[in-house]
């Protein structure tokens, strides 16, 4: 390993990471600044060229997010969403508890299947109708809607980025997660929902002013195009269906959802740029540009440097290994993206395999980590941001403090649970 | 023809100091829609509008969801009211920075104006900067079609 290239790729990425942190530019105008910087390096000083670059790009996780993106693109406009959480709020009678519950399963059925900031961007704003005309506080729910949709989110393939990374470079199946996430995640998040419904307590007592309100919603009415909406369901649904055959019909998750996307887009025949406009490119670009920042890394002998430097660890016992692997992961994705943190640790977690480790375990244990981590601090996930940006345009403003005492005890739970399950588990990994 | 055809010569301000429930009072005493804000030396130096009071009261849901006409009851919002603390602010601290023409304006300029920045009175200041009238969306749309000819 030559020094220099490795030096100064890592000054490039640790600036970026900075930068990203910090908030002092916007996170994918950095990747993108900081990838094109790592190529051209690479170029110059010979360690990394466009051909490795253009390799180091995991097409499989861009066309799966591109696919379910265009998917839900389609999808919003239909009001679907406000339908769900109208049916809740006529279900749950006003009643606060309940409808609390109803709105916190919704939001978390839905993150398993699409993204977590989606389901929550398009929730979050019905959540908030309702609690003001039955005249309660939004809060409780918004912040719970944001923390189950984190935790729900770790139990599929397709719940979560990291899960789409981690699936893409291990070849972990949908039915992987099935058979070893999902339990695991249910036990957690049930427990979350009880701890949520502790520490809010005092908020969900309190009597709504005006249930009446509530029974006036019509679901019918909120649905726009029924049509439509049903369509892009079937089409979800057969998605679905083949994302637990892909791996026996040898087919990647990215070929079924850009494969769904395209059935979709046939069927229903959008206005085109409307559906182009609802997609998140700079989330696109930031992990495309990520790719090649971390491909570079590699080339420029950074990633082996890193492993080499954790060969002591690997004499721990593997179990230990694995459930401080959860821990670290998880403090690390409170207050980091988990991105970018999932994106450097593959390449670690691969090389460990290829000295002779079994990673089996390693994976799951970087995916629960990543997923269970972000629900720690008002910035440890997207979902968690987008929440408390919406609702500092309302009368009662989620605060930072606010999350660490709602969201750290969530943390610390579903990573406690996990890593209980994950050590009775071990090894069946 | 310009503004000062069809402009209200009596115009009622509102000093900087008072209280959003003052200004709230003389809303309703007058029964209009803004009231332009002057300093201690009754200079212009911005507007409050009947709008800007209401949405204080109006719910948090209205700017998030696109499309309420599916919320048949407003419920426990109707019977919401502005704290004290608020009726308690400033008008300043709610003023916004006023639109305002010159006594020559034309007429349709005026109503491009109104019609851009979503305004439905406007403002009319003289030369030297006074407050000289104040005309609205319908006092100006009358005097346009009242000079189409007649048969």
């Amino acid at each position: 390993m030559s020094l220099i290239p490795a030096v100064l790729s890592s000054v490039i990425f640790l600036v970026s990471l900075f930068l990203i942190l910090s908030e002092r530019m916007n996170r994918s105008i950095t990747a993108i600044a900081a990838s094109a910087l790592i190529v051209v390096l690479g170029r110059i000083l010979g360690f990394y060229s466009e051909q490795s670059a253009l390799e180091a790009i995991d097409f499989n996780t861009l066309g799966l997010l591109l696919g379910m993106m265009i998917l839900v693109a389609m999808l919003e406009p239909t009001g679907f969403f406000e339908y769900l959480a109208v049916l809740a709020a006529r279900s749950s009678g006003g009643r606060p508890v309940r409808l609390f519950i109803l709105l916190c399963i919704i939001t978390t059925v839905l993150s398993m299947f699409l993204d977590n900031v989606t389901t929550v961007v398009l929730i979050a704003p019905v959540t908030i109708l309702i609690s003001e005309i039955i005249g309660v506080s939004a809060l409780p729910f918004l912040m719970a809607e944001a923390l189950l949709a984190n935790t729900g989110g770790v139990a599929t393939l397709v719940g979560d980025p990291p899960n789409v990374l981690i699936g893409s470079a291990a070849g972990l199946s949908f039915n992987d997660f099935l058979i070893y996430s999902m339990p695991i995640v249910l036990v957690c998040w049930f427990s979350a929902l009880m701890v949520l419904l502790f520490l809010f307590r005092r908020e969900l007592s309190k009597r709504p002013r005006s249930v009446k309100a509530i029974m006036r919603l019509n679901p019918a009415e909120t649905l726009n195009h029924p049509n439509t909406a049903r369509r892009i369901l079937i089409v979800l649904g057969g998605a679905v269906l083949f994302f637990f055959l892909h791996h026996a019909l040898h087919i990647s998750p990215s070929l079924v959802a850009l494969s769904a996307a395209a059935v979709a887009l046939v069927w229903v025949q959008p206005n085109l740029q409307e559906v182009l406009k609802r997609i998140e490119w700079s989330v696109l670009i930031f992990f495309g540009s990520l790719f090649v920042m971390v491909g570079g890394l590699e080339h420029a002998g950074v990633m082996q440097a890193v492993i080499g430097s954790l060969d002591r660890l690997t004499h721990l016992p593997p179990l230990a290994f694995g459930v401080g692997l959860i821990w670290v992961v998880a403090a690390l994705s409170a207050v980091v993206d988990n991105v970018p943190i999932t994106i450097a640790l593959i390449p670690v977690i691969k090389g460990l395999g290829e000295s002779g480790m079994d990673v089996t375990p390693l994976w799951w244990a970087l995916a629960f980590g990543a997923g269970f981590g972000g629900s720690g601090t008002i910035i440890g996930s997207t979902a968690n941001i987008i929440v408390a940006t919406l609702s500092e345009k309302t009368r009662h403003p989620i605060t930072s403090t606010l999350w660490n005492r709602r969201g750290l005890p969530v943390m610390v739970l579903t990573c406690a649970i996990a890593s209980v399950l994950y050590a009775i588990i071990y090894d069946w990994f | 023809m310009n503004v000062t055809s069809c402009m209200k010569r009596k115009v009622f301000s509102i000093h900087t100091d008072l209280t959003l429930r003052e200004a709230a009072r003389i809303f309703v005493r007058h029964h209009i829609g803004l009231l332009p804000v002057v300093d201690k030396d009754d200079k212009p130096i911005g507007v409050i509008g009947m709008r800007d009071l209401l949405t204080l009261e109006l719910p948090d849901f209205v700017s998030f969801v696109a499309d309420v006409d599916f919320v048949h009851d407003f419920g426990a919002v109707e019977e919401t009211r502005p704290s004290a603390r608020t009726l308690d602010r400033t008008v300043k601290s709610l003023m916004k920075p006023s639109i305002t023409v010159d006594e020559d304006c034309g007429l349709l300029r005026a109503y491009a104006l109104m019609l851009q920045h979503n305004l439905h009175d406007l403002p009319v200041i003289s030369k030297d900067g006074k407050l000289v009238g104040i005309t609205s969306r319908v006092d100006i749309g009358a005097a346009i079609l009242s000079t189409w000819p007649k048969k």
